[in-house]
């Protein structure tokens, strides 16, 4: 368990608190130094993480397989034999699935975190680990994919390890309607502020260099607890505002082992929406002189295949959302301006088939509601739940518009979006800045 | 021509030296080629008398036994496994009398002498061969193979890639093929043939008759060959196996039999037989892993291969070595491990031949005697018998321009004077030019230098062999795997009845530290070989260790 060092009195003046367990460290010590360190947190995810932790390992033998690498499992307190699950995952015969037995011993160590303090606390002691052990290359796995294929580890060390690259964002083949909130707020909104075209900003699969896992771990911004999924909008953000390099990588179709480990719109929003705007006041000294938009190099190859597409009920959200207006009149009043909540309050009176929540108004709206938490003009917690029916009202808008259109009518579309989160910066910079 | 008219001469029976029949269990081999070691007579050969005038050097080293690398008459294609009389002396390296004064002078010392028996083929120059060729009806005919077609045995490997493209060659004199798996001047003995067999037994007898103690047997798995097989470790090969060893034992009970069988452990394991095939076969796989496990400091693959090797007859015993006269063989690991071992210690194409690198142990080392040190721990700590290469012991370099595997048959360095001791020859007429870069050219090692510094790596490979020598653990023990969490560090227990030793050794160039469980060894003290030193005793929880890069250790347990 973590406990604290005793204090030494004036030889160790600047005595800190360690967190990683004496078995831990233990464990990370018999490893030593590793070229590749690949993370799976996980939590009750027994049902996946065999297979994931069996295509990391031919991933490693496959590509990796002169490079010394290890697999840490971060478990965060499991009751349904997740840690036995990945203890007993094996490949007995190498040469089955290889024709080739691996050069090295694989290491596999399992520690605990805490589980209800969120991947926060598993990401601090991988964090520690490559940091520790020297990695070169890291990379971070979600335990509950069925698509994790071992050609996904090596498209994502790769840039790091061969092309010097320290971050490298996951590009999924998502199905159509997939990832909207990535799509119509998360991407567009890191893209106008931070100046970079990363279209996964808070992908769980994600690869970074062991000398952004060293920045991560001294970053004094690391120690504020983001919740949940909020920690990888975090390293992803922290990572552009530190001037590292960042790139992309197609990796295929991320499909989940259930839509029950996805989470609710609301969290989703207070995790991710929540952390993201706390990012931006950690890194508003970058982001508000930042000029243009660039893009980052793409590795790998882009799969064309047509997925069917996501099934989301249109009009209950459009109704959840004119429900909402109404009913959040008094706070949007204050995190709104008189303009942009006129103008809501215009199209949520537009009957179901005239209904359209446009891109420029999206994107202000958004933009005001990241500005308004950045002066606190209401309860934070409050702020992100009143962004929610506003968000559907957005994602009912776009699912209408385009129903009939193909994916590349929708990439089409989204680029648009994207470009008007671009156009109206200096207005979310105005808004950010203003004295309240 | 046979015995009777063979240059050999009456044999002389010369004393041996007693001991137990399972000698060669506790045998350190120290291997060396007569040419390469002391020219007595200036003509730039080395030679028997030269040899006999450097035993007392063999005999400081503390090694048991000399292997002695082919030595017959040969037109000399290949290093001397092209005999031309398997029962004479190549007048270069002097005459049978030379040797047996070397022989017996040998015996004098302690040290046991095993010499070649090179059965599979002969020289085309020898005298069977002629005969065989001269007409189809000769009756040395059927002593080799041959076939009007090349298309028999389709399909059986070719070994000598870089330089043979078929088994199989034209004979202009008789227009027939003749088998060889080897070089096209080596036709192979016809195994089939009871005759070839006796005269076989005969050759052996000549030279055990002398005192010999044992025979190398070069070439095992190819004696026989049948159609639709790979023409390799046949059943019919161990009978001809069988056979030499009854004969052996009915005649000269302490003598012993050593195979040269590159081949995977499990396949080895049938020329052990029931006891009653070789007494030795040498482990070649292992030999690769311990570089590869070194450079990739992961003690993955000698563990690997020392799991994958099967138990052998209780009088039986394994060979091991680093380095040999050949290449670094590669034949015994995957694509991927040669791929790997190539990068890591072939960089320089040159260094490469057939499927193996053409290097010296301390150039493959980088000259690092830290890790020098480490590999000969090794060799001397797991199971078998080892076997050094002469010169390995000063650190002795290559020479890969030299072609073939010349570049690690050049002379010993005795000292830094006129020919490195070697010869008395002007330069230009050493049958091998002589190292003479900076790193290791003669001026910087040899044994005089070495001789004179107590921290040489010459005095530390005769203090590891008398430490080794201290212990039939090492011999004769069992062995057992600790796996402590830390894979850069390679751990095992050596027991023999109440003799135990732990060796724990650090394949990384960087320091480590380890827990060791030694829970079943509670109580006990480990004693540290090399100094003496009691270190603290074994309690219940893991055993600490600290090591310095490549680092070992061999403790004795003792139960005080």
């Amino acid at each position: 368990m973590p406990r604290k060092q005793p204090r030494l009195g004036w030889q160790v003046p600047l005595a800190e608190e360690t967190f990683l367990s004496d078995d831990f460290v233990s464990q990370l010590t018999a490893v030593g130094e590793v070229d590749i360190l690949v993370g799976l947190p996980t939590l009750n995810n027994r049902d996946t993480v065999q297979r994931i932790v069996n295509a990391i390992i031919v991933g490693l033998v496959k590509y990796y397989p002169r490079e010394r690498s290890v697999l840490i499992n971060p478990d965060g307190g499991s009751k349904d034999g997740t840690s036995e699950a990945v203890q007993a995952a094996s490949i007995p015969d190498f040469r089955a699935v290889l024709a080739a037995n691996p050069l090295r011993t694989m290491h596999v160590v399992r520690a605990q975190y805490a589980g209800v303090r969120g991947h926060n606390e598993a990401l601090r002691m991988l964090f520690a680990a490559a940091d520790l052990l020297g990695a070169k290359a890291c990379a971070l796995f979600s335990p509950d994919l069925e698509s994790v294929t071992p050609e996904w580890l090596d498209a994502l060390v790769r840039p790091v390890l061969k092309d010097g690259h320290d971050l490298v964002a996951p590009v999924y083949q998502r199905r159509r309607f997939d990832g909207l909130l990535v799509k119509n707020m998360l991407h567009p909104l890191i893209r106008a502020a931070y100046g970079y075209q990363v279209e996964e900003p808070v992908g769980r699969e994600v690869a970074f260099s062991g000398r952004l896992a060293s920045y991560f771990l001294g970053d004094e911004s690391r120690r504020e607890d983001f919740p949940g999924l909020g920690a990888y909008a975090w390293m992803t953000t922290a990572a552009m505002a530190g001037g590292y390099r960042v790139c992309q990588a197609y990796l295929g179709p991320r499909l989940a082992e259930s839509r029950r480990s996805a989470l609710d719109l609301n969290t989703a929003i207070q995790e991710i929406g929540g952390a993201l705007f706390r990012c931006m006041e950690l890194h508003q000294s970058y982001w508000i002189s930042r000029q243009g938009c660039e893009e980052v190099p793409t590795f790998g190859f882009q799969p064309v295949l047509d997925l069917d597409p996501v099934r989301i009920d249109r009009r209950r959200m459009y109704q959840m959302f004119r429900t909402g207006v109404d009913q959040l009149g008094s706070i949007l009043e204050k995190i709104l301006s008189s303009e942009t909540l006129q103008a809501v309050a215009e199209i949520s009176k537009a009957e179901e088939r005239h209904f359209s929540f446009p891109d420029d108004l999206w994107a202000k709206t958004v933009f005001e509601f990241a500005s308004s938490y950045h002066h606190s003009a209401i309860n934070r917690d409050h702020l992100l739940q009143a962004l929610t029916p506003l968000y559907r009202g957005r994602v009912s808008s776009f699912i209408s518009e385009n129903a009939r259109a193909g994916a590349e009518e929708v990439e089409r579309k989204l680029q648009l979006l994207a470009q008007e989160y671009e156009r109206l910066k200096p207005y979310l910079v105005e808004r950010w800045n203003r004295e309240t | 021509m046979d015995l009777k008219s063979a240059s050999a001469g009456p044999v002389t029976k010369l004393p041996r030296p007693n001991a137990d029949p399972l000698w060669y269990k506790d045998a350190v081999i120290y291997e060396l080629h007569p040419r390469a070691f002391n020219d007595s007579n200036g003509d730039g050969i080395g030679d028997f008398p030269g040899l006999l005038q450097r035993l007392d050097y063999v005999q400081d080293l503390g090694v048991t036994a000399i292997w002695l690398l082919p030595f017959y008459p040969s037109p000399l294609k290949d290093g001397g496994y092209d005999i031309s009389d398997y029962t004479g002396i190549n007048p270069s390296y002097g005459t049978l009398d030379d040797f047996r004064d070397f022989l017996g002078e040998a015996h004098r010392r302690g040290l046991r002498v095993i010499t070649e028996l090179v059965i599979n083929h002969t020289s085309d120059q020898h005298p069977w061969f002629q005969e065989a060729r001269s007409s189809r009806d000769n009756p040395r005919r059927n002593w080799y193979v041959w076939s009007d077609t090349d298309d028999r045995y389709r399909g059986v490997r070719i070994i000598f890639k870089d330089t043979e493209l078929s088994n199989w060659s034209w004979d202009p004199i008789s227009k027939s093929y003749y088998w060889h798996r080897f070089f096209s001047h080596q036709p192979d003995l016809n195994f089939d043939n009871p005759a070839v067999r006796e005269e076989m037994w005969k050759v052996m007898q000549f030279w055990a008759d002398m005192g010999v103690d044992g025979f190398r047997v070069d070439a095992v798995p190819y004696l026989v060959e049948r159609e639709g097989t790979s023409c390799e470790n046949l059943p019919e090969t161990h009978e001809v196996v069988k056979f030499l060893r009854r004969r052996l034992d009915d005649k000269y009970p302490d003598r012993f039999l050593l195979a040269e069988a590159n081949q995977w452990p499990i396949d080895v394991r049938p020329y052990f037989g029931d006891g009653d095939e070789f007494h030795m076969a040498f482990h070649f796989p292992l030999m690769p892993r311990m570089f590869m496990a070194v450079k990739l400091e992961d003690r993955k693959p000698i563990i690997d291969i020392l799991q994958q090797t099967p138990d052998i007859p209780e009088n039986c015993q394994w060979g091991i070595f680093l380095r040999n006269h050949d290449e670094l063989t590669l034949e015994m690991v995957s694509d991927e491990e040669r791929d790997y071992m190539y990068d890591m210690y072939a960089i320089d194409a040159g260094a490469r031949l057939n499927l193996g690198i053409r290097r010296r142990l301390a150039p493959l080392m980088d000259n690092d005697r830290r890790r020098l040190e480490l590999m000969n721990g090794m060799l001397m700590s797991l199971p078998g018998s080892p076997v050094l290469y002469y010169g390995d012991e000063i650190g002795m370099g290559d020479n890969m321009f030299l072609g073939d595997r010349n570049g690690v048959r050049t002379p010993m360095q005795w000292n830094g004077a006129w020919n490195a001791g070697f010869s008395a020859a002007d330069p230009e007429r050493l049958y091998l030019p002589l190292l003479s870069n900076p790193v290791y050219g003669y001026q910087t090692v040899n044994v005089e230098a070495q001789r004179r510094s107590g921290h040489s790596l010459l005095s530390w490979m005769k203090t590891l062999i008398r430490v080794r020598k201290s212990s039939r653990a090492f011999s004769r023990g069992r062995i057992e795997f600790v796996q402590p969490r830390n894979h850069r560090v390679f751990a095992y227990i050596r027991q023999l009845g109440n003799d135990r030793v732990l060796v724990v050794n650090n394949l990384s160039r960087t320091a480590q530290a380890v827990e060791l469980d030694l829970k079943v060894f509670e109580g006990y003290i480990p004693i540290e070989m090399f100094g003496g030193n009691p270190f603290p005793r074994i309690g219940p929880l893991p055993y600490l260790l600290t090591l310095g890069p490549y680092h070992f250790y061999w403790f004795r347990l003792r139960r005080l």
